[in-house]
């Protein structure tokens, strides 16, 4: 393309009357939105692993979530939370296909696609009810367990990999750094699961408000079903969360 | 493309109409059992038979592999994964991909400072465990425990 043909050309894309990048206010604002959400569950996961950094001794994932709902005292690691990141990415697929039927304007398929979503959604938040409330049993509480200097080490040690020397050394040396790295890690635990719960509440809430809006037409009156691309990039982001939580986690 | 939009004029207020501005993927179509559409649904399934492969293979090293393997390399290896999911979701399943080039850039950039977070706090955490192994209150410690 010769330069007169591309200063012509960008004039006419930054003249007005169309959108220069091809996306509507509400869409780039919603990228925007995500973007500093993803800051702030940056800063979180940052002082994970911050915190993580400075403790000699950390809770082994294989340890703290072995359980499986109506298994007992079976050895299972990481079965549970496979499950629930398997149910999310589904949602995240199930999301996709409603925005790729709204593309189309095929307002059946949008419901159905929409219905499984919030469907992935409520099992996703189903699971983690479980979860919390087992290690709540396990801890005691939520927040600020682990902070007694009485507390028996019994009721932190099988949180540990105890065939590390490392692990090993600490238990007999100073029990109580382990117990400090105990509580910091079920704080963290508790604070990024539960905002990332928080997010997965609300993007059920916004699909079940898009459904009822898909169900009365009015999308299709609006000659558009760009709210659902809007709030499925929401749903996505949530997906593209869990992803780094699960590694942060559940297996480094 | 008229045909599909509204006639109501006040809905073009409403949310401005700006699905007139889309082309390409993200533009408004007719026949979703079009060959182009059931090929953007195929690509989907293929996207997310990738995702759980990769999820089955993190969960895998997590459980076998992690103690007998190099921490930094197990480190590294779920890094690796991670942006790697991280990378389908935002260009395929967010459509980033499809976006223009400008805009996608103006989305990432700001990203980069991450880069910054990463290095600069765990390098302060990693300093700090150094000086609590070294601090001479721990090793009185140590040292009082093991008489």
């Amino acid at each position: 393309m010769s330069n007169a043909t591309t200063t012509t050309a960008q004039e006419n894309l930054w003249g007005g009357g169309r959108s220069p990048y091809n996306v509507s206010y509400g869409k780039m604002m919603m990228w925007f939105f995500l973007l500093s959400d993803a800051l702030t569950f940056g800063a979180l996961l940052i002082s994970y692993g911050t915190t993580r950094f400075f403790s000699t001794v950390w809770p082994d994932a294989n340890q703290v979530f072995k359980s499986f709902p109506f298994m007992g005292e079976h050895n299972l690691p990481l079965l549970f939370v496979s499950l629930m990141t398997f149910i999310l990415i589904m949602s995240s697929v199930t999301m996709v296909l409603a925005v790729h039927a709204g593309h189309y304007g095929d307002k059946k398929s949008v419901t159905k696609w929409l219905l499984w979503t919030i469907i992935g959604g409520i099992c996703f938040l189903a699971c983690q009810a479980w979860e919390w409330t087992h290690l709540a049993s396990e801890c005691g509480g939520l927040w600020g367990c682990f902070t007694d200097v009485n507390t028996p080490v019994h009721e932190f040690k099988h949180f540990f990999n105890l065939e590390s020397k490392e692990v090993q050394n600490v238990f007999n040396v100073q029990p109580l750094v382990a117990m400090q790295s105990t509580h910091n890690f079920f704080n963290y635990f508790f604070t990024i699961t539960g905002f990332h719960g928080g997010h997965v509440t609300s993007g059920v809430i916004f699909n079940i408000l898009m459904l009822v809006n898909t169900v009365n037409g009015t999308y299709e009156r609006r000659g558009h079903y760009e709210m659902v691309e809007k709030i499925g990039l929401y749903w996505h982001f949530v997906d593209l969360v869990w992803v780094f939580v699960f590694t942060c986690f559940y297996l480094l | 493309m008229s045909a599909h939009h509204n006639t109501d004029s006040n809905l073009h207020y409403y949310e401005g109409d700006q699905s007139k501005l889309y082309s390409g993927i993200m533009s408004h179509h007719d026949d979703i059992n079009s060959a182009e559409a059931k090929g953007q649904v195929k690509k989907i399934w293929k996207i997310f038979w990738l995702l759980l492969v990769i999820t089955i293979v993190e969960v895998f090293i997590g459980m076998q592999l992690s103690h007998t393997m190099p921490k930094a390399l197990v480190a590294f290896i779920f890094l690796g994964l991670t942006l790697v999911k991280a990378g389908y979701i935002v260009a395929i399943f967010m459509h980033l991909g499809d976006e223009f080039k400008g805009f996608m850039i103006t989305v990432l950039i700001p990203l980069i400072l991450f880069f910054w977070f990463i290095i600069a706090f765990l390098a302060d955490g990693g300093f700090w465990l150094h000086m609590n192994d070294h601090s001479p209150a721990r090793s009185h410690v140590a040292a009082k425990v093991a008489e």
